[in-house]
């Protein structure tokens, strides 16, 4: 029978560039479709992965050009898939790919657009904790470094002004605002759905003070603030612009009663944040605020310990849904039961909230185009009647990373080369 | 053939333009005195890396014959390989270039211009001394072996096997037991999906004996193996006839020998003997497949039993990450066998790290467990000393204990280890060649490890390692395809090697071994990846990193230190 050798990856992120790069290897073609500017998913927004402190940049980046640099690999940015028609071997795989308005082959990526854009809004990529242009890259170090223009608020391109500043500093003639949103069509033999994983939004919990006090922040807003790369090039300043924090707390399993599951990395990251703090702000207290602590791989312990002896306190609390974060005389109070459920109060400058992984946005739709099951949280399933296996309810379609289920990097990537080994054996076999 | 040597300057649009003088760095390439004896051809263009400056420097190189390239654009790091490319297309070997950066290291930190273009133009002459010392390197293309040769018939050795054996790749797959299977074949039920049974392991098995492509040897273990990625040469021995070995070939070796339980007796808060009714994991398992329920020596169904959370954890230090589940599985088989008994978990921290295990764990909580959040315990036969979580020092009295002892590595680890040159964690398992992002290889190319083998492990996780490493496995020994290997590799120099071995203790890839005969140490450059450890250990001076030998790197530095 007549097959595609082309195989369509969703989601660009580390279980992404890992199929794509070996299923290059193997000789097929791939098409990676990434929503977002720049590739590399969310392992890069970490400045340190756990437990040894490999810089995660210095991890990515290579594998970020060798996917850019692969003649087997065509990299859509700004696009998602919109369709999908046709059966194992043989899907047909619609994508709209959005306009970028920056020229891919002829932009440098020098960096002159950005000063000369009047436009200023918020950076969600850095968890808003910055600002960008209308055109923009989302932080330095984005690959491909090319930035995209915000249509929605580019005065040019929103209609509002004739305004041509980024194309006027541009020396290479890369902007063009004639460019139009495509939607390109494909054969695709087999499909590999990786978009990865969102933070649940903690706004609503009201306990917590999250959105109303500026002092708390989410695990990943934390993370960018230490990166150096990052809003605040790395310096642990709070939202006020001035302030360090002289003590910090680290709360535990934000949001897991509502998920009802452990999201498997918190506990790691936040051990991972009090070694950060510790190191950033010697004098600093840190205190980490947990009920049980899941370390599951042979490597994690030891670190753990090692912050435990040397960078925080932690504190047991045996109700953690009776937490209440507030304001009083100008520090955070964190009111919580003790281990003899007890009420304690904790005064500190800043709170990071460990808050739970959930499916990306946009994963019920895209499960719905696929046509693939969802299990009762929202992840893709993987086949639930067949044990360890990277195949979601319908046969060509694989499912890898976070998009099945919370996990960290390296069971994102061994989900990864199942789903490479699932799809060669697919395809072999047609 | 005469040398003639070629200098493109990349502009890099204004990046570099604007902030060196183009012009005066031509000419003084050009005038450089001790290259008047070599014809030159110095050129600039606005931007190499785009498809007309690709264009226009294949054509340069192939119209002058240049034989020795320089490039002085961007960091390497952006584009080497593009240049490298573009001198495969052409006559020049890709070894006979070389590329200088001037931008990252020159335009864009030295803010003075006539500064920056002094700076460019010695960075340029240390690249054209450097590229007269280049030798060409030609890669060498290996025949490989697809087949695979797999230790281990548990159910990491088993999925691995079915994955990757077909009409183009057999599979050699040795158990050291009579029986395949290995652990998971005595467990009852598999979690947290308690419908699943074990049928898909027996399925497994009778799969695996009916695959062709699959070669089962029973009663068998590793005895040696030598080689490299693409080309192992293997003898197994049969464990009860140690003189009788057969040889195999394979490509790649994949190991999956599992873990064992740590033995309670063996810590100092256990004060057991061996006919308390004190059990772990695999001795319920056990006892559930001979008696099909949970009894005691004297036959009688216990009123009470407590099992016990992390035992031996703070001695192996690290989560064996099942072990929670695990137990709440066996309370949940004791709850249905009698509801009656009394049920007690002590634990200090419920690890769950799976999306399914917290609702499985809500579920057993609703059948009249009890669960006790402990901070240490202290066992002497089936009565139990511990302190709760509010500090209150207990005790308890139970007919029977199981424990969630850790996960071990097994006895044999070590020595395949180093029969395999493959390296050990902290903790006793195999490490990996790379954690995050490269977990189920090795730091020897073409040798994996999954399952137990490479860490506690849960059957599902087992299942995706045997499947990571089929994948793996798959895009590295593609059937009648040849393998390139390394080709910056190291050389030993026989007549500067003194025999020392200082060598051989500093490569992590094993891809240096002593010719007893010559008295010397060799490199198998199949094996080098080129990290010119050995280069740097060598007392003598003997070895020599191709690409990065000391007259290139001299020539080069000595130009930019001038």
């Amino acid at each position: 029978m007549d097959y595609s050798d082309n195989i369509a990856i969703i989601g660009s992120g580390i279980a992404g560039m890992e199929a794509s790069l070996m299923l290059s290897k193997a000789g097929k073609k791939v098409t990676l479709i990434e929503k977002l500017s720049l590739i590399g998913g969310k392992t890069i927004k970490n400045e340190e992965t756990f437990p040894s402190l490999d810089c995660s940049t210095c991890l990515v980046a290579p594998i970020q050009q060798e996917i850019l640099q692969d003649g087997n690999i065509n990299v859509h940015t700004v696009s998602e898939v919109s369709k999908i028609s046709g059966n194992a071997g043989n899907f047909k795989v619609e994508i709209n790919k959005k306009a970028r308005y920056v020229n891919l082959e002829a932009c440098l990526g020098c960096g002159a657009c950005y000063p000369v854009c009047p436009i200023s809004q918020m950076n969600e990529w850095e968890e808003n904790l910055t600002k960008k242009k209308a055109i923009y890259v989302p932080c330095s170090g984005s690959l491909p470094n090319v930035p995209v223009i915000d249509a929605d608020k580019c005065l040019n391109l929103s209609g509002q002004e004739d305004c041509k500043k980024c194309e006027e500093a541009c020396m290479f003639g890369a902007i063009d605002f004639t460019e139009k949103d495509e939607k390109i069509e494909l054969k695709a033999g087999a499909i590999l759905a990786a978009t990865g994983y969102d933070l649940l939004d903690v706004s609503s919990m009201e306990n917590l003070g999250y959105g109303e006090l500026l002092e708390v922040y989410t695990a990943m807003e934390f993370e960018r603030l230490f990166a150096e790369n990052g809003p605040t090039e790395g310096k642990l300043v709070m939202r006020d612009g001035e302030t360090i924090p002289s003590s910090v707390a680290i709360i535990h399993c934000v949001g897991r009663s509502e998920t009802n599951y452990c999201s498997n990395v918190c506990c790691t990251a936040s051990s991972k944040h009090a070694h950060f703090i510790h190191h950033k702000l010697a004098d600093a207290k840190v205190y980490n605020i947990y009920s049980d602590i899941c370390l599951p791989d042979k490597t994690y312990q030891k670190f753990h310990q090692d912050v435990k002896e040397n960078s925080s306190k932690f504190i047991y609390q045996s109700d953690k849904d009776k937490m209440k974060i507030t304001k009083k005389q100008g520090k955070i109070n964190i009111k919580y039961l003790d281990n003899k459920d007890e009420t304690q109060d904790l005064k500190v400058d800043m709170v990071i909230l460990a808050n739970a992984l959930i499916p990306a946005k946009g994963s019920d739709e895209l499960a719905k185009v696929l046509g693939v099951k969802q299990d009762r949280f929202g992840f893709i399933e993987a086949q639930p009647f067949r044990v360890g296996s990277v195949n979601t309810s319908k046969t060509g379609i694989f499912v890898a990373g976070c998009i099945e289920g919370p996990k960290d990097i390296q069971n994102s990537v061994i989900q990864s080369e199942a789903a490479v080994a699932g799809i060669l054996s697919l395809l072999k076999d047609k | 053939m005469s040398e003639k040597v070629g200098i493109f300057v990349c502009e890099c649009g204004p990046n570099i333009a604007s902030k060196v003088d183009i012009d005066k760095i031509k000419q003084n390439i050009s005038e450089l005195e001790d290259f008047q004896d070599k014809e030159l051809v110095v050129k600039n263009h606005k931007l190499l890396c785009s498809v007309e400056g690709k264009k226009f420097l294949e054509k340069e190189i192939k119209d002058n014959n240049i034989t020795h390239l320089v490039v002085a654009a961007c960091s390497p790091r952006d584009h080497d390989t593009t240049f490298m490319e573009i001198c495969k297309k052409t006559q020049l070997n890709p070894f006979m270039y070389q590329m200088v950066n001037i931008r990252e290291q020159c335009a864009w930190v030295t803010p003075d211009k006539e500064q920056a273009t002094k700076k460019a133009v010695r960075m340029i002459h240390g690249g054209m001394d450097r590229v007269l010392y280049q030798q060409a390197l030609e890669e060498k293309h290996l025949d490989s072996n697809p087949d695979v040769l797999i230790v281990g018939g548990g159910i990491a050795g088993m999925e691995a096997a079915l994955t990757l054996a077909g009409e183009d790749r057999l599979v050699f797959l040795i158990e050291k037991n009579e029986k395949l299977g290995g652990k998971s074949a005595r467990l009852t039920k598999l979690l947290p999906r308690q419908g699943v049974s074990l049928n898909v392991l027996h399925q497994k098995i009778s799969e695996i004996e009916n695959n062709q492509y699959i070669k089962v040897f029973t009663n068998t273990e590793l005895e040696s193996a030598v080689g490299f990625l693409g080309n192992f040469e293997i003898e197994i021995k049969d464990v009860n006839k140690p003189d009788k070995t057969t040889e195999l070939l394979a490509g790649a070796i994949v190991v999956a020998t599992g873990f064992e339980l740590l033995d309670h007796k063996v810590l100092d808060s256990y004060n057991v003997k061996t006919d308390d009714e004190v059990y772990n994991a695999l001795e319920i398992e056990e006892m559930l497949s001979t008696s099909g329920k949970i009894i005691m020596q004297n036959g009688k169904e216990p009123k009470k039993v407590a099992l016990i959370h992390c035992v031996g954890r703070p001695e192996v230090g690290y989560c064996s990450k099942v072990c929670c589940t695990y137990l709440l599985k066996v309370a949940k088989l004791i709850k249905e066998q009698s509801s009656q008994i009394e049920v007690t978990q002590l634990y200090k921290h419920m690890c769950l790290p799976h999306k399914q295990d917290e609702n499985f764990y809500d579920k057993v909580q609703g059948q009249g467990i009890k669960f006790i959040r402990i901070k240490d315990s202290i066992i002497k036969g089936t009565k139990i000393d511990y302190t709760d979580i509010s500090d209150v020092k207990q005790k308890m009295d139970v007919d029977m204990i199981i424990t969630g002892t850790a996960m071990i590595p097994t006895k044999q680890t070590k020595q395949l280890a180093e029969e395999l040159n493959i390296e050990l964690h902290e903790t006793g398992f195999y490490q990996e060649a790379h954690l995050k992002i490269d977990p189920v290889s090795t730091n020897t190319d073409g040798v994996f490890v999954i399952g137990g083998a490479h860490g506690p492990t849960g059957i599902t996780e087992t299942m995706l390692q045997a499947q990571a490493a089929s994948g793996k496995i798959f895009t590295q020994l593609i059937p009648g395809e040849k393998i390139t290997p390394e080709v910056k590799v190291s050389e030993i120099l026989e007549a500067y090697c003194t025999g020392c071995k200082t060598c051989l203790d500093v490569c992590g890839f094993g891809a240096i071994y002593f010719d007893d005969d010559k008295g010397i140490s060799i490199v198998n450059e199949a094996i080098c990846r080129g990290c010119g450890n050995c280069v740097g250990s060598c007392p003598s001076g003997s070895i020599v990193s191709k690409h990065f030998t000391n007259p290139q790197l001299y020539q080069e530095v000595k130009e930019v230190l001038r």
